[in-house]
């Protein structure tokens, strides 16, 4: 089976800082793959290039999906999104003042159509389209556990909820590969459960999850298989378990970067 | 929201309803005078320029100075297409509307990549430069002469037998000023609640966000920026056959200035805070207008006034007297830091 996503020999530089060097892994389709490294590492400057917020500078992202090969590299966010790639951020942008279910619904807007003359003349299909919208908002919402919440605002949710939202709003975009940026960062043990859990639920129902983690934790617990980055640079790959006793990656970690990987 | 359920009114609907009533039988009442009905009608059309502004800094989150512009070219489009042509305001009002989308559309697809105060200085050149062509294009627009002897509005019903009315006096414009309103407002509120209008939100709240959710920005920044634009120009088609005389100084920047007062004052994205904007400052003017010269002043005191007013605004309600969550919260964290609040090199870990 070809994997979702290829990455061949990714570069990305800020004028003379090289954030990214020579990356190259698969993501196959239907697993959960965890994406680790010191701070700095480049992990979030590899998810840019994927979602297109930043242009690699050099090398390939191939996106395999429904038969469909597509180089992403250099594409808009918006068509990245269109094609079936969701992301949340490290830290959480979620559309602060507007409703929960508001958050969730302009997720769906990459699948939806009407615009001013439908929003006007309320036309039928711009109706069916809108209840479709709620609908699906709604299921989302229930999906990630926030469900009857959908009229609070935003930035009033407590942070775990928040970070919950988030994805159900990556989901409503239904993408085929979620990429999830430190989700687990500031819960607790039992929401950090939780989100595990949310997690396999998501793999189940056929996407595949990408995720930047911290939290060794949910790393060990919910990852199939986990890439290491150190420097902008493949350090390792493999079962959670192996990258866990390679002496490259603890050195990588607790060696002279022992300070930044607290 | 702006649903009317006609079994149990709620009070806000009850007080819809009422305004309503009262602007509708506001002409018959004894103390009404031409004079009245004339600002009136100022006001209704001061609200149509407004709800339309508002969709650029109201539900985007963008600054536009150059709003007269829109304004300008609608009230001329009006104007030209009646003197020449001859055409029913009727027909004018959609052309009008066309006319102003495909301007801003045509000034939007180039300026909207642009950020912030980037994007205000470029619309402002814009409306200074629609006011210098219509002062020195004097083969199309007569320039600094004027346009005079526009035909009012007409219903004409001669080609079904039926007779022909021509608005005559303030009563006629004013129900006209009214219906248009009322439109406008309809057509926001439907927005508002909208696919449309929930990417505009999303634009406004966080734009690598909403980017992330699928939305095109510059397309739709240029969509609000039009319907916006359309909306300036179906007010000065209006504006052109009521007056039925127009001249470019009519289209200053002071008017795109007092536009923008007028939202902020009232509240930035909130339809019926941009209306109540309108009411204050076009009765306000209108007032000076009486008081100032009685107190010995010079009639551009007004200017300070309306100054004043917006540095106390700025102190005390900067989010304006009917603040959405939206606004209040951007005003709290500090306009400078409003763009740079959550900026993509965060992202860059």
């Amino acid at each position: 089976m070809t994997p979702i996503l290829e990455i061949k020999k990714l570069y990305k530089s800020f004028g003379g800082l090289e954030a990214l060097k020579d990356i190259s892994f698969t993501i196959d389709r239907g697993e959960i793959i965890g994406l680790i490294g010191p701070n700095g590492a480049g992990k979030t400057t590899l998810f840019n290039c994927v979602a297109g917020i930043e242009k690699p500078t050099g090398g390939q992202l191939v996106f395999t999906n429904g038969g469909r090969t597509i180089s992403i590299g250099g594409k808009k966010p918006e068509a990245v999104t269109g094609l079936g790639i969701a992301r949340t951020f490290q830290n959480i942008r979620l559309f602060d003042n507007l409703t929960v279910i508001d958050n969730i619904k302009i997720g769906r807007h990459c699948r939806t159509r009407s615009i001013f003359f439908g929003a006007v003349i309320r036309s039928k299909f711009q109706q069916a389209e809108e209840k479709a919208i709620t609908e699906s908002a709604n299921q989302f919402l229930e999906f990630v556990g926030l469900k009857g919440r959908g009229q609070e605002i935003a930035s009033s949710m407590p942070y775990g909820d928040q970070r919950r939202l988030e994805i159900a709003r990556a989901l409503a975009t239904e993408p085929h590969l979620l990429m999830l940026d430190e989700p687990a960062a500031g819960m607790n043990p039992q929401e950090s459960r939780d989100l595990m859990d949310l997690i396999r639920r998501i793999r189940d129902k056929g996407l595949t999850v990408l995720l930047i983690e911290h939290d060794m934790k949910v790393v060990m617990g919910v990852c199939e298989r986990v890439v290491v980055i150190n420097h902008g640079e493949w350090l390792a790959e493999g079962l959670p378990q192996e990258v866990q006793n390679n002496p490259k990656v603890i050195e990588a970690y607790l060696g002279t970067g022992a300070a930044d990987a607290a | 929201m702006g649903k009317f359920a006609p079994p149990n009114l709620t009070f806000g609907a009850k007080i819809r309803i009422g305004l309503l009533v009262f602007v509708l039988i506001l002409p018959v009442l004894p103390f009404v005078t031409d004079y009245l009905l004339h600002i009136a009608i100022l006001i209704f059309l001061y609200m149509i320029l407004a709800l339309g502004l508002n969709i650029v800094p109201g539900f985007n989150g963008l600054l536009d100075l150059g709003y007269v512009g829109f304004y300008g070219i609608g009230a001329y489009t009006s104007g030209l297409l009646t003197y020449h042509f001859g055409l029913s305001y009727w027909v004018i009002i959609p052309l009008a509307f066309i006319n102003g989308a495909i301007w801003g559309i045509l000034l939007g697809v180039p300026t909207l990549r642009l950020t912030g105060d980037y994007f205000a200085i470029v619309t402002f050149g814009f409306s200074e430069l629609v006011v210098l062509f219509l002062t020195n294009e004097i083969w199309l627009t007569r320039g600094p002469l004027g346009l005079p002897g526009i035909d009012v509005v007409s219903i004409d019903l001669t080609l079904f037998g039926g007779p022909k009315w021509e608005f005559v006096g303030e009563l006629p414009y004013y129900y006209l000023a009214i219906v248009m309103v009322l439109v406008t407002v309809f057509v926001m509120y439907r927005i508002q609640d909208s696919r449309l209008g929930r990417a505009w939100f999303a634009i406004r709240d966080d734009e690598v966000a909403a980017v992330s959710c699928g939305i095109n920005l510059l397309a739709y920044k240029v969509i609000a920026f039009a319907i916006s634009a359309a909306f300036g120009a179906v007010g000065g088609s209006f504006f052109a056959r009521w007056m039925t005389f127009l001249s470019p100084d009519m289209f200053k920047f002071w008017e795109s200035f007092l536009i923008l007062c007028m939202i902020v004052l009232g509240g930035m994205g909130n339809i019926w805070g941009v209306m109540i904007g309108a009411v204050i400052l076009v009765s306000l003017s209108e007032i000076l207008r009486e008081v100032l010269p009685l107190l010995g002043l010079p009639l551009d005191v007004r200017f300070l006034a309306f100054g004043i007013i917006m540095v106390l605004m700025m102190r005390y309600r900067p989010a304006g007297m009917m603040p959405i969550a939206a606004v209040a919260a951007q005003m709290r964290a500090g306009r400078t830091k409003r763009k740079k609040a959550k900026p993509v090199a965060d992202l860059k870990k």
